[in-house]
Formats: structure tokens, sequence, C-alpha cells
């Protein structure tokens, strides 16, 4: 009997079957390709996260200890191993100019030959080489010395010593090379030094192992080792436990004899609060898709009730019993759901290897391929039995009536899951809200982390009470609006208006469910879009703040970028230079970079986000600047640290050109900057570089921001050529600083993932709109044959047909589109954490939106000619249905 | 045949033939009929299930064209223009649609072909020839088979319709209901041009009317001959 059935469903009701089948599909495609781009995207941030770490360990060795003891344990677990000498020294002092420029206490590395080839990125060479002695860019500028001039290096507790500097480097990872090794978790991070000397390894040995012996707590030595990153696990949390465990096993073995810094646990520590964030990222979009595809195939499981409850019938009258009916369905639903899982992982292993350039199949994607094709056979078990027993056990008449809408109201209706949906979604949004949208929690530091996924249920509940709510207000509406709508549809319908608006009345139950699904379609599609284009406009944002501008051309305090600043403005492809200086300021001791611009023209070159300034407001802030010469703008912890009130005299100390020596500089506080281009996280200042130029005797700009009208990389590599006789001038473009910003998801290519997630959006859209109506449509063809047979003209049919696919459309179509605006604004606001800076505006993508509504109405003018061709069959024909 | 005879006739029909494919096979369904049919003509078509009998209505109402010979309706005109002004057909199945009201169903013919007349009046009117008019804020789904049939009859009346095809209207009424439908049917056309076909299997149907006319296999009897009953 079942092979009978089967064979029967096959050939009958096989549009019915592909239907469903397609629900399936996508629905299981849509998990199975988001799982795997979730799965290489976190591999992905891993190795690129780990990547950018310059040294992963630096082991401190204890005094007393062996060294070489301790390099043998080290050995095995590592890839590379370097040793490094620290050594603090009071003070350096140079001879040049016929001036004498001292600085204070600094610190003397000592380094081997082979360290920077192990570790490249942490030396880089501005002037002359990398053999012998080399001085830190800030110390050569401090001292006024260049290559070939000798700097005193001023021992505690020894005579001073003479080098010969051989050349002037950056040390861009600074931070972490001179970090405070052993310190407890959460103590203050300590800034790095701000004189420096390098030496070579035995160079340092010769000058301190003498000051070891005299002031042992001056002198102390480090092993930099690297780990081999191939062996790690592609997870960030489980990379970062790795390591952690990893770094408190050798700490044990070597039993007390060194402290490790962890840089490498430090960085998985970073990003997997990120792949945290892209997990519930990914959560947010996906969620609704998957959701919206299995109300379709539910929906398409519903349609044929009518021809499911004679077949039921049927089948009861020749003696099946409920259970043999029940596992009919369940032949039928086990047919659909390993059908559309199958095709939904082709669909899936295709759209992978197409758009996001990755397989299914491998490592622990696949484990979400096997997860999204069982809750594909589920849903299938699901939509089908439910149906299948809805439909045997309710009474015909109550069906019938309900079909007209005049039944009580349902479930839902009565206890308001509408309202309580939406009240709910907004207490969960408020109580985000108030935390500071703190959705993701990582304390660094420690192994656990966790996601506040309550969170992502006000985005949730928000669009299925907005769907809910759309149901109640659209069966309301056309149960007492009829005349309005007769009004509405008369240029269309003419004398039949008053017919048509009375059948889509009586019969608003089964319409306003194809406009609820529509418009969950259209809020799906439209969030997700919304979301996608604020996301990348963001990260674009990102990337200028970190680069500071389409194309940043750096110099030195020797070698100023301004110098180059009409070449580079002559450029083609250059539509505005700004010159921007970079300079070093005391406030009190602590030493911050200062940026002095022209605040009137600073935004011709680099975008002024409103949300860099406290306050909200770009270009009030700047134009405060711009009228308070001494003014200047201060990172909030400065104002804080320093409890500063608006207008309060600021000294700074700033180095003047003339004698090389820092200065106190009368400043006034005018206001809070927190963030500016290529400015770092924490603390800096932004002033006026020509109050700044006057004060230090300095005109120079360090930094030349360029905003291009070409491509910023051809602009760059033309920058880079006009300026190759410039010694030390570097030229960075947005797209390097897109591919370097390691520790933001927005680093993230969501490129892939937001054409896939948008293409789908399409697919759901046309699905609920043409399907839907195009099942209901075929649920009626009794109807239109009736009308057919009284003598209905195909126009007049036309009419009926087009009322209700149009009232679908543009109903569900304009709720759905004002509930995406607001699930995206939710959205944005959600995951704050994930942009940086937040942004000012959602950015709509009009062209995606106006494609949206172009497919969705083809699916619907070919769901109704589709109709209409059917009510061409010859009228006998359609009259035998009757 | 008199000339003003076919002038007036509201069917000429000749040699008609009418035949459908069920698989492979051909089954002749009207065979070379040739009839004619005059304005206040009353006539009931009887013949066995799968005779030919809806499919000679099918032909007469202009839903079907015939596979050969000549059907015409000189004075109603073209086929395209029959329905729903000039002829009325009413089904044995029940035919209502659903989602409207019996005196939104009894309006449709009206407003479908946009005859300039007072609606309401009309369909009151139709709907008390009968005795309707309680029901005419009434859902199908709440009707009994026979009201349901009689708002069918209402609708094919209300457009004054020159010929009303009838397929087995008291086919699934008692045969009291079934009375009282073609008195009050048969009531309201006395005095009126409107022709009547029915379909039926009931005698007592066609006794009621002025001709009947059989059909078997495809053919009518006696090619359309006049039967006249006593």
């Amino acid at each position: 009997m079942i092979w009978l059935w089967l064979g029967g469903l096959i050939r009958e009701r096989q549009g019915r079957l592909v239907g469903m089948m397609t629900g399936i599909a996508l629905s299981v495609a849509l998990l199975a390709a988001l799982g795997a781009f979730l799965t290489q995207s976190a591999a992905s941030m891993t190795h690129r996260a780990i990547g950018s770490v310059p040294v992963d360990w630096q082991v401190q060795i204890a005094a007393g200890a062996s060294l070489p003891d301790i390099a043998k344990v080290l050995a095995p677990g590592v890839s590379k191993q370097q040793t490094v000498g620290y050594a603090d020294v009071d003070g350096f002092e140079a001879h040049t100019g016929g001036t004498v420029q001292t600085t204070g206490p600094g610190k003397v590395l000592g380094v081997d030959a082979q360290y920077r080839l192990d570790f490249p990125e942490q030396l880089r060479s501005l002037v002359g080489n990398l053999d012998g002695v080399l001085v830190a860019q800030q110390t050569a500028a401090n001292l006024h010395v260049g290559m070939g001039d000798s700097v005193q290096i001023h021992r505690p507790g020894l005579p001073s010593a003479e080098v010969k500097v051989a050349g002037i480097v950056d040390l861009p990872n600074a931070d972490s090379l001179f970090q405070a090794v052993g310190v407890p978790p959460g103590a203050a991070p300590q800034a790095p030094p701000d004189n420096v000397l390098l030496l070579p390894l035995s160079t340092w040995h010769g000058l301190f192992d003498p000051q070891a012996v005299a002031r042992p707590d001056s002198v102390r030595m480090q092993l930099h080792a690297g780990l081999a990153h191939d062996r790690l696990p592609n997870d960030p949390e489980a990379a970062f436990v790795a390591v952690q465990g990893a770094a408190r096993n050798l700490e044990a073995r070597i039993a007390g004899n060194g402290v490790i810094a962890d840089n490498l646990a430090a960085r998985l520590d970073a990003v997997r609060g990120d792949a945290l964030y892209a997990r519930v990222l990914f959560l947010f979009l996906s969620a609704p898709g998957c959701l919206l595809a299995a109300f379709l195939t539910i929906a398409v499981a519903a349609s044929g009730g009518d021809r499911r409850r004679r077949d039921q019938a049927l089948l009861r009258i020749r003696g099946a019993s409920r259970s043999q009916i029940m596992q009919l369905a369940a032949v039928e639903a086990g047919v659909v759901g390993v059908g559309g899982a199958a095709i939904g992982v082709g669909l899936a292993a295709l759209i992978s290897s197409m758009l996001l350039q990755t397989t299914i199949f491998a490592g622990s994607a696949a484990v979400w391929v096997a997860g999204a094709a069982l809750a594909g056979v589920l849903l299938a078990q699901a939509a089908i039995l439910i149906t299948a027993w809805r439909n045997l056990t309710l009474t015909t008449v109550k069906d019938a009536r309900m079909a007209l809408g005049q039944e009580r109201a349902r479930l839902w209706q009565r206890v308001g899951l509408d309202f309580i949906c939406l009240g709910l979604s907004a207490i969960v949004f408020w109580r985000t809200w108030s935390t500071g949208y703190q959705v993701v929690l990582a304390p660094e530091g420690t192994p656990s982390s966790s996601v506040d996924y309550i969170a992502f249920l006000a985005p949730v509940l928000l669009w299925l009470g907005a769907g809910l709510l759309t149901t109640r207000l659209c069966l309301i509406g056309l149960g007492l609006g009829r005349d309005q709508l007769a009004r509405v549809l008369r240029p269309l319908a003419g004398p039949l208006a008053g017919i048509v608006a009375a059948a889509i009345s009586r019969q608003r139950r089964r319409i306003t469910q194809g406009i609820a699904l529509v418009a969950l379609g259209f809020a799906f599609a439209t969030s997700t879009a919304i979301f996608n284009t604020t996301y990348h406009a963001q990260t674009l944002v990102d990337a200028a703040l970190t680069n500071g501008a389409d194309v940043t051309v750096t110099g030195t305090a020797q070698a100023p970028a301004s110098a180059a600043l009409q070449t580079l403005r002559a450029l083609p492809g250059v539509m505005a230079a700004q010159p921007m200086q970079h300079r070093f300021a005391y406030v009190g001791n602590d030493l911050q970079d200062l940026y002095g611009i022209d605040a009137r023209h600073i935004g011709e070159a680099t975008r002024m986000s409103d949300a860099y300034f406290a306050g909200g407001d770009a270009t009030r802030t700047l134009a405060l600047l711009a009228r308070t010469p001494d003014g200047v703008l201060v990172s909030e912890e400065t104002a804080k640290d320093f409890q500063l009130q608006l207008g309060d005299a600021l000294n700074l100390r700033l180095q003047n050109a003339r004698d090389h020596q820092y200065h106190s500089i009368l400043f006034h506080y005018i206001g809070i900057a927190r963030e500016f281009p290529t400015a770092p996280h924490d603390s800096f200042l932004v002033a006026n570089a020509a109050y700044v130029s006057e004060q230090t005797g300095a005109a120079g700009a360090e930094i030349v921001l360029l905003q291009t009208s070409a491509a910023p990389a051809r602009v760059a590599v033309a920058a880079k050529l006009a300026t190759a006789a410039w010694p030390g001038i570097k030229v960075t473009d947005i797209g390097q600083a897109q591919h370097l910003i390691g520790s933001s998801l927005t680093a993230i290519d969501l490129g892939g993932l937001a054409r896939l997630e948008l293409g789908f959006a399409v697919l759901m859209v046309a699905g609920a709109t043409g399907l839907i109506l195009a099942l209901g449509l075929a649920d009626r063809r009794r109807t239109f044959a009736i009308l057919s047979a009284l003598g209905a003209k195909p126009r007049q049919l036309g009419v009926f047909l087009w009322s209700e696919a149009l009232l679908l459309f543009i109903v569900g179509a304009l709720v759905g589109m004002l509930t995406g605006f607001g699930l995206a604004w939710m959205l944005v606001k959600l995951l704050t954490g994930v942009f940086d800076p937040p942004p000012e505006l959602i950015s709509v993508p009009w062209f995606y939106l106006l494609a949206l509504i172009g497919v969705a109405l083809l699916s619907v003018v070919a769901a109704v000619i589709g109709a209409l061709r059917e009510t061409g069959v010859p009228a006998v024909q359609r009259m035998r249905e009757i | 045949m008199d000339a003003s005879l076919m002038a007036d006739a509201l069917i000429q029909a000749t040699d008609v033939g009418r035949a459908y494919r069920q698989g492979s096979a051909t089954v002749a369904a009207v065979v070379e009929a040739t009839f004619q049919l005059q304005p206040k003509d009353r006539m009931a078509l009887m013949g066995r299930s799968g005779s030919g009998k809806s499919t000679l209505l099918h032909l007469m109402a202009g839903l079907d064209r015939p596979d050969s010979g000549s059907l015409l309706w000189p004075a109603l005109g073209a086929a395209e223009s029959l329905l729903p002004a000039k002829i009325a057909l009413v089904f044995q199945a029940p035919s209502l649609l659903e989602p409207l009201t019996v005196a939104e169903n009894v309006a449709l013919p009206l407003l479908m072909s946009g005859a300039v007349v007072d609606t309401d009046a009309a369909v009151t009117a139709a709907l008390a020839t009968f005795g309707l008019t309680h029901l005419a804020d009434k859902l199908p789904e709440t009707l009994s088979g026979g009201q349901m049939q009689c708002v069918a009859m209402a609708r094919a009346i209300v457009g004054q319709p020159q010929l009303i095809l009838a397929d087995e209207p008291t086919g699934q009424l008692d045969r009291v209901t079934g009375q009282a439908l073609l008195d009050a049917l048969l009531q309201h056309l006395a005095g009126t041009e409107t022709a009547l076909v029915i379909a039926t299997h009931d005698p007592a149907v066609a006794e009621r009317m002025t001709m009947i006319w059989r059909m078997d296999h495809g053919r009518l009897l006696a090619d359309g001959q006049r039967e006249v009953v006593a």
C-alpha cells in the first residue's frame, strides 16, 4: 500500500512535493552554507590573528636561573627562539651640531643578527642598516642623531659607554616588546620607554654583564619564542585554550625559573571575543532566514488541505485507520525530507564553492552539514505530519467556516502573542541597551567566555511579533474596511469592486497568512541587506580610521611627509591632500601622540565622523578647535585621569626644533576626541597645527592624508614612486589597512556571506510572494472555474486574481520593509560591539531593495499569469472540476 | 425550413459533432445533431448518463466548440457574447462562490455583463421568485442543498437571459423541493420570451416541458424532431 501511495504521490502530486522539497532544500542549504562559512571564518580569524603576533612568547628568566637550561626545556615546544637582553640605563647623551642633547632614563636591548630574521615584525629599518647599533626613531629625534653619530650610554653604577649609530629603526610592537612580564592580570599596561637603543647581543653582553653584577635589578634576559602555528586548532577559543595550556605547562616545567608573557594567548583572547561576536552575528542574520524557509515549507504543506482531506476521506471510507493514514503521511514526509535535504546539501556545496570559496565537507563544517540535513528531515516530518493530523482530526464544517474567517479568534490572538512578542523584544532590547550592548563577554586573560544569547531574542521577537501583529491588523482591516477596499479596487475592478472586496474580506484569514509571510520575507531581506551594507560601510570607516585616509604618506620628524605635499597633491587621482603633524607630548609624565591639524580643512582629505568626538558633532567640534588656536582635544581617559574641565589650561611638553628639548606649552582643553585617523585607541591629543608649529619651531607635518578619486592602491603606488627620494617615507592605502585589521570582527570579509544571504533573501521573498500566491490560487481553481462557466471574461477573472495578488504584495512588501528597517536598526544597535567606531546611520542599499521589489513583483506577475493561463483551459474541462 | 423561423432561432444546429479523447480512445459525445431552438421553447433533454446531454448543453452555451457541423445563434449573436447576458447556465453540483453572500452570488451575472440595471432591485426580485429573500445575506455554507440550487436558479434568471440551460437542476433534490423549484421557474418564465432547456433523468421534470429530446450515445433521437408530450 505504501509503494502504491508513493507512486500515486509522485505521479499526481509532484508539484506540491517539489514545492515542499524546495522549502526544505532552502532551509538546509542556508543552514549548511552558513555553518561552513562560520567555521571557515573562525579559522581565518585565528590564522590572521596569530599571523600578526610578532613574538608568541616572551620568557623572562628569573634572577640566578640558567638561560641555556630554560632554552633547552623550551626548545621542543617551539619552532624558533632567540635570546634578548634588556638593560635599564640612566639616559643617553649625544653631541651633534655644536649642541648637547640628553635624554631621561631609557633601555638598551641586546639582540642577535638572527633575531630580525626570526621575528621580522619587531624592527623596521628607517635609515641605515640593521647590523650594528640601532637607535629608535623617537630617541634619534630626541638626540638629534643620525648614522655615524656617537651616543653615550649612561649606565647606572658604571662609567658611560659610547657607541656609534649604524641605523635608525621603528619598533612597531614596542608595547609588547617592553611589556612588564609577570604582572598580575588587569594591571595597568606599562608604557614603552621613550628612549631605546639596540646593540648586537655580543656588544650588549660586553657592556651590561658588568652592570648585571653591579645592579642586578637593572638587567634582565628574555627568550623570545615562536610556536608552530599550523598545529593550533582553527577555532580561536580552542586555540586560546591550547596555547594558554602549553604556556602554563612550560611554566610548571621550568619551575619558577622564568615567567611567560603569552602574547599569542593574549591575541587569541581578543580574537575569541570577535569569534563569538561572529557567531552571534551569523545567528542574528541567519536564524530568521531559516525560520522563514521553515514557515514557507509549512505553508506549502498546509496548502491543498481540501485535496488532502478528500484523499483522507477516501482512504477512511476504504477502511484505512488513522494510524495507517499517518503512516502514509510519514512516507510522504520522508520522501520530501530526504529529497529536500539532499538537494539542500548539493545546493550548499555549490553555493559554498562559488560564493564562499570553501567546501562544506571539510572538518567541522561537515558537522554543520549533517545537522542541517537532519533539521531538514525533521522539518519535513513536522510540517507534513502536523498538517495531516490537523486535517484528520478537525471537522470539515469547522474548517470550511475557518476558511471564510468567521471563526473564533485563534489562541495566539486571544492571548495577544503579538503584543507579548513585541513587549518582550522591547524589554530584551532595553536590557541589552542598559548594559551598553555588551552582547559578548570574553574576560581578558581567562579561558571562560560567554555570549548573551538572550539579546538575540530581541530582533527575533520583533520579527515574529511584527508578523503576528501584521496578521492581526490585516484581519481587522480586511474585516472592517471592506467598503474602503472596494473604493481602492474600483479603478481596477470597476463594477466588480464590491464583490471582489467582499470575497477578499471573507477570505481574510488565508490572505493575511500570505501577507504575513510576504512581510516576514521582506523584513528578513531588508534587514539583512541594510545590516550588510552598514557593516561594509563601517569596515571602510574602520579601515579609514586605521589608515588615516584613502592613502596615507607617513614620514619622520627628520623627513616630514609634508615636504612632498605639492608633489602628492599633483598626483593623478588625488582629490585632496592635507598635512597632519604627528608629534609626541607629555601630559604630566605620560607621553602621548599629538596630532596637529588644520581643523578647517582636514575633513577634505579624510572623513571626520561624528562618532570621533564626544557630543557626536564633528563639524561643531572642529569649528571650535579652529576658533581656539591653543585649543586641544584630549581622550576621555586623559580627561578623566587628569580631572580636566572644559576650558582648563593644560601645559603640554613638546620637543622644540631649535634645542631638541621638551618645553612646556600652554593649551586649553576644549573637548574630547574618542577616535582620530591613525591615532591609537587609548590616549592621544588633537591640536591646531599652526599653533604647534609656532610653539615648537617645526612647521613640517609627518603625515600627509590623501583622498582619492581613483583606486587607492593605484594612487599609493604613484605616491611611493613620487616620494622614493625622501628617506623613511612609508605609503599605505586603505585596502592594506582593511587586510591588516586583524583584531576587529569587521576584518572578516563578509562579501561572500552577504551575497549568500542576499541571494537567499531574494529567493525567500520570491517564494513567499509567488509560491504562496500560486498555491492559494491553485487551491481555488474551482472558484475560477465557476466564474468562468458563468461567463466571466478573462479580464474579469484577472480582476479577482490581480486584486488579491496586489493586496498581498503591496501590504506585505510595505509592512515587511518597514519592519526590516526597524530590525536593521535594532541589529546595528545590538551589535555595536562589532563596529569600531559605531555607525552614525544605517546604510540603505536602495538598489538591492528596488531589485528585491522587482523580483517579488515578477514572481507575483508569474503567479497571476500562471493562474490566468489555468483559466484559459477550455471551459468544458473546467466545468468538469465543478 | 422557414427562413423567418431560422432568423428568430436562438440556436440553429446542423450536423453538429463533438468527440473527446480518453487516453488512446476517442469518445463521440455528440454525433450529427441537427436542431433548432426558438424563443419560449421549453425543452427537456433526456438520456442515460454519458449519453452526451451535458456536452450538448455546453455546445449550446458556447462554452465548447463543435468538431464538425454548424452551430449558430441567429437571434443571439457571436458565441463569445452569449454568457452571461443572453444565456444562463445552471449546474447540477453546487456552484455558488463560497466567499460571497446569496445576494452577491445572484448579482454576479449582472455585474459581469455590465448591465445597466438597478442591481439591488433585480437581485431582490430574483430572490423573491424563489422565496429566498430572507437568505440574501447568508453565506452558501449555511444553506441546504435545495436552497443552494434555488439560489443558482435565481442567479440564472436575474439578468433576464433569452435562454436558460439547466443541467440536472433537481438531480440532487428531493421530489417536493425539485417540483417547487421548477414551479417557481416556470411561473417566472411564463409570458416571457426566454427559452428553457433542462437536461434531466426525471420524467416528472420532463413532463413539465413542452418538448422532450432524447439522447442516446451522442445522437439526438429523430434528429431534433419535436416530441410533444401530452
